[in-house]
Order: structure tokens, then C-alpha cells, then sequence
């Protein structure tokens, strides 16, 4: 059956997915009725023209720039530094920050070829020039990868008199941003050092 | 007792089935190639999710079944009888090892450390008395991770620090290497601190051993010599670095650090290793073993398991003697024997005996 072994093949190729699961989503979209395939398919069309990267800060959003960047209401004076866009939905999710983000789109890592060339730095460092930005809030996962890109950027963004702080408490050593419950976050927030 | 049950599963050469082995001593009975060691395997893989043997797991899955499952059963000693017993069970299938305790998986091997803490006495260890420092460095490691998942976590990110590290050495990555100084002198430094610690207790310990055990009048003395200036301070290391940066970025790799550091045996102003004979070196890797479990009790307050693989064979009966009897108190303990050794001798009340043939254990 040429036509699901090529769905599988594609859906292997989803992160978190191996062929066992690969097969079990194709034979549930085969056994499911026509309008919800429909309808998938269609989202799955239409996701990468609906969604863009916000120009200011690089995350995802439908318009350019995000509403978080174009809201008046948010705080203009600190922006908090992730290195996914994903970041940016996990730590809106605790309601507890109101400033800006800025998203890296990864973090140093030689092993994996990734230098500051490859992120988003000099972006962000074009982001306070304007004296605006008081306070930077790191917020890269407390690995050696986010520990190396927290230390490159303070010693990066200190001349432009920014305080520059990193989220300290509360993630475990090794943990994941994406898995830090909301309380656990909302603490991170507040109790953040500087660097 | 510590182990209560054993289930084995497509593991090595041994029967499928479940053994009893709730004694305070268990001896394991058979001529060589038979399953003892095997045997000694399961009940380490059990502790801590791997070999001793260095065998990664497609090797001990029964040939051509790419699967295997171990599971004990086993209570922590002085814990209540009435207490249902903790279950861990060790399975590899579709290359995947998953562990668990009771129900739930665990996610890191580290968190199986402690349930049923044990130190095997094998050929292997020969090693930390001739082999190159890196198995000096794994056996000083492995017992300062026995009791402290931190170290484990500390051992790890230094690792994961060097690998970038070296990564950016020899990528010429030049503008990041200043930020993986800082984090190397940092766990570094915490480390050596840590292992410092340890060459501290195990100096007396070793020395009081291998006397009590060889009556040779030899004094061993162990040295830890970190790779770095001991006395340096955490910004002097980082200029230390900075000053050797251009050397490295030739060779592409990390000249120094806690990955070099060597752990040394002295007797008499002279290097053991250089001047022990053959006979000296193994009793050598069986006081560290004995001192591995010593310090064991010392930091937790609780008596490990022990696994002895074939060690008394290669004793004269007084060195035998001696060595048993300076053995920790142990919760459990395992030995292989042959058949022709006086193994009658050893067994005293509650011990039991299994005949090892063609992987299946009898009475
Ligand atoms: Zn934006």
C-alpha cells in the first residue's frame, strides 16, 4: 500500500515519532471520517503562510510584528531572552512577565556547530541601542549550551548599560524550560539575579 | 535481606526463571563458562542499570532474542518485614533499556543508585593497580558516586563542558572558548575539592588494609595529583587557560584539567605500580575494593551487597583468611567458586548454595 507507507515515511520524520506510532496515526486517519482528515490536512496547508516570524523579535506569530511586540501595554524597558519560540508561549503561560522577548533561535553549542553567528545576537544588541532596554533577563535552560550563551551575552551586552539578569531559581539542573510548571516559572521570575 | 528474588529473562546463557536468594550469603557453584559471572552480572545490572564487565546491552541479550528482562525483588536492610519489598526490573527491547522501580520508569540511571547498593570484587579491577589513570579516575569517581548523586550530576557537566569545549578548539571557535573556561575551572575545581576529600579517607584506609591483609610490612601511601595547580584559585586557573590557548587550538584539544588528573600508589618513596609484583598488585585491587565499601558505610550508614567473582582462588589459604576477615559487614554477599575449592569451609548458618551448569541453578 504504497499511499500509507508514504504517509508513515513522512510521519517518522516528526519529532517524538518512530514508525510503531507512525503507523498507529496512519491507520487512525484511515479509519477516521473524511471531514477531520479534511480539516487537518488543510491546517497543515495552510500553517507556514498563516504563521511568520515577528521581525522584532523572532518568535511565531500572524502578523508582523507580534502583538506582543505592538502591544502598548507591555513594558518596553526589559526584554527577557529565550532561545525558542516555544519559550515565548511556556513563559507567557505563567502571566507573570510584561515585558519583551527576544528569541535566539538556539543556543552556543560547538558540538553541534552552533556559534553567536548562527543566533540572533547582533539583533538584539541593535534592540538597545536605542537606551530604551534597562534590564535584560536571560532565560536559556540552565545547561552548559544555555550556561555559555548566558555568560557570552553578559559579557556582550555590559557596555551598553543594560542590568543583565538570568533566571535562577527553581528549574531543576538539567531541566527544561518547556517542562518548569507555571508556579515553579512565576518564581524563576521573580527571584532572577543578576549575572 | 537485601536481595529477595532474582527473575531472569533472555539473559546471557542463564535458565528463564526466578531464584530464590534471600540469604546472607549466596554461593554459586560451577566450573568456568557455566553462568556464575553471569549471575553476578544480572545482580549489577540490577543496581545500576549496566555491566561491570564493560559489555553494552546487545551483548547480554540472549543470541538472536534482541531482548532481555531482569527483575529482583529486594528490601533495604533493617527496613520493616511487613513492608512489601521494592521491585526494580532492568529490560532492553528494540534497543531501548527501560528500569523501574515498582511501576514507575525511571529516568535516569542515576536514580536506581542506593536501592540495592553493591560493589563487585572482579578480574576486571586489575586494572586500577596496572592500567592506564583512567581506571584509577573511574574507580575514584564510581565510589565518590555511590554516595553522592551530585558528584554523578557534577562529573557529568564537566564532561559535557569538555566535549563543547574541545569542540570549539578545534573549530577555531575562538570568541566562546573564554565562557567554557570559566565553566570548566568551575566544576573543575569542585571536583578536584570532592576528590581531595577522598584521597584524605582512603589513604589511611588503604594502608591499614593492605597491611592487615598481606602482613608484608609494605606502607602503600595513595596520591591524588590533580592535573591542575592545586592551590590555584578560580581566576588564576582562567588566566592558566587563557595563557595555553594558542597551544591547544594547535592540538585541538584540552591539555589540562580534572580529566588528567592521576591517582598514584606509593610504597617506600617509590611508585607501587612500577614495583609490586604480580601477587601485591591484585591484593592491591581488592583492599581498594574493601576500602570502596568501607567509605560506603562510612558516608550513608547503611552495609552494601558484595559480589565476589573468583577472587579467593588467586589467595594462598592465609592471605584468605585474612582477606575474609576484613571484610565490612555486608547486608548480602555472592561468591563464585569452583568446584574443587574448600567452599564447605566458608558456609556458616542461613548461606545458599546453587550448582552452576549450562546456565541453570539447582540446590
Ligand atoms: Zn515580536
Amino acid at each position: 500500500m504504497k499511499a500509507l507507507e508514504e504517509l508513515v515515511g513522512l510521519l517518522t520524520r516528526l519529532p517524538g515519532i518512530g514508525r510503531k506510532s507512525a503507523l498507529r496515526v496512519a491507520y487512525h486517519l484511515l479509519k477516521t471520517d473524511q471531514a477531520y482528515a479534511e480539516a487537518l490536512a488543510e491546517r497543515i496547508r495552510g500553517l507556514k503562510s498563516a504563521i511568520r516570524f515577528c521581525s522584532v523579535c523572532g518568535s511565531y506569530a500572524e502578523s508582523d510584528p507580534c502583538p506582543v511586540c505592538a502591544s502598548p501595554a507591555r513594558d518596553r524597558s526589559t526584554i527577557c531572552v529565550v532561545e525558542q519560540p516555544q519559550d515565548v508561549v511556556t513563559i507567557e503561560g505563567a502571566h507573570e512577565y510584561r515585558g519583551l522577548y527576544h528569541v535566539l533561535g538556539g543556543l552556543i553549542s560547538p558540538l553541534d556547530g552552533v556559534g553567536p553567528e548562527q543566533l540572533r545576537v547582533d539583533a538584539l544588541v541593535a534592540r538597545l541601542r536605542g537606551g530604551e532596554v534597562r534590564e535584560v533577563v536571560i532565560a536559556t535552560n540552565p545547561t552548559v549550551e544555555g550556561d555559555t550563551t548566558a555568560l557570552y551575552l553578559k559579557r556582550l551586552l555590559e557596555p551598553t548599560g543594560a542590568q543583565v539578569t538570568r533566571l535562577a531559581t527553581g528549574i531543576p539542573v538539567g531541566g527544561d524550560l518547556e517542562y518548569a510548571d507555571r508556579l515553579t516559572l512565576a518564581r524563576s521570575f521573580r527571584g532572577r539575579v543578576r549575572l | 535481606m537485601p536481595f529477595i528474588t532474582v527473575r531472569f529473562s533472555s539473559f546471557r546463557n542463564l535458565e528463564d526463571g526466578e531464584i530464590d536468594v534471600a540469604g546472607k550469603r549466596v554461593f554459586l557453584v560451577g566450573e568456568n563458562g557455566q553462568g556464575k559471572t553471569n549471575f553476578l552480572e544480572a545482580l549489577y545490572y540490577l543496581s545500576y542499570g549496566s555491566s561491570f564487565r564493560g559489555a553494552v546491552d546487545t551483548e547480554v541479550a540472549r543470541r538472536g532474542t534482541g531482548y532481555f528482562a531482569l527483575e529482583a525483588t529486594s528490601r533495604m536492610e533493617g527496613s520493616d518485614e511487613d513492608l512489601p519489598p521494592e521491585k526494580v526490573i532492568v529490560s532492553w527491547k528494540e534497543r531501548t533499556k527501560t528500569i523501574r522501580r515498582g511501576e514507575k520508569p525511571l529516568r535516569d540511571r542515576k536514580e536506581l543508585i542506593g536501592i540495592n547498593p553493591t560493589i563487585i570484587f572482579c578480574h576486571e579491577d586489575f586494572s586500577f593497580a596496572v592500567g592506564e589513570p583512567e581506571r584509577r579516575r573511574f574507580f575514584f569517581d564510581q565510589t565518590a558516586g555511590l554516595v553522592s548523586s551530585l558528584y554523578i550530576d557534577l562529573l557529568r557537566e564537566y564532561k559535557r563542558i569538555l566535549k563543547q569545549r574541545n569542540a570549539a578548539l578545534k573549530e577555531g571557535q575562538v570568541s566562546v572558548l573564554e565562557f567554557l573556561d570559566e565553566q570548566l575551572v568551575s566544576r573543575g575545581k569542585d571536583l578536584m575539592e570532592e576528590r581531595a576529600r577522598i584521597q584524605a579517607d582512603f589513604e589511611e584506609r588503604i594502608a591499614v588494609l593492605y597491611e592487615e591483609v598481606s602482613l608484608l610490612g609494605r606502607e602503600i601511601r595513595l596520591r591524588y595529583r590533580p592535573s591542575w595547580p592545586n592551590d590555584a584559585g578560580r581566576n588564576e586557573l582562567v588566566d592558566y587557560l587563557a595563557r595555553r590557548r594558542s597551544e591547544e587550538l594547535a592540538l585541538g584539544t584540552s591539555l589540562s584539567g580534572p580529566h588528567r588528573d592521576r591517582w598514584l600508589f606509593f610504597s617506600e618513596g617509590e611508585e607501587f605500580t612500577a614495583t609490586a609484583s604480580t601477587g601485591q598488585h591484585r591484593l592491591l585491587t581488592l583492599v581498594l575494593r574493601i576500602a570502596q565499601a568501607e567509605y560506603y558505610s562510612a558516608q550513608t550508614g547503611r552495609k552494601p551487597v558484595l559480589l565476589f567473582d573468583d577472587v579467593l582462588l588467586e589467595l594462598d589459604p592465609g592471605k584468605r583468611r585474612r582477606f575474609l576477615s576484613a571484610l565490612p559487614d555486608a547486608a548480602q554477599a555472592f561468591f563464585t567458586f569452583l568446584p574443587g575449592e574448600p567452599w564447605e569451609d566458608y558456609r556458616s548458618e542461613g548461606t545458599i548454595v546453587y550448582r552452576v551448569e549450562h546456565g541453570r541453578l539447582a540446590d
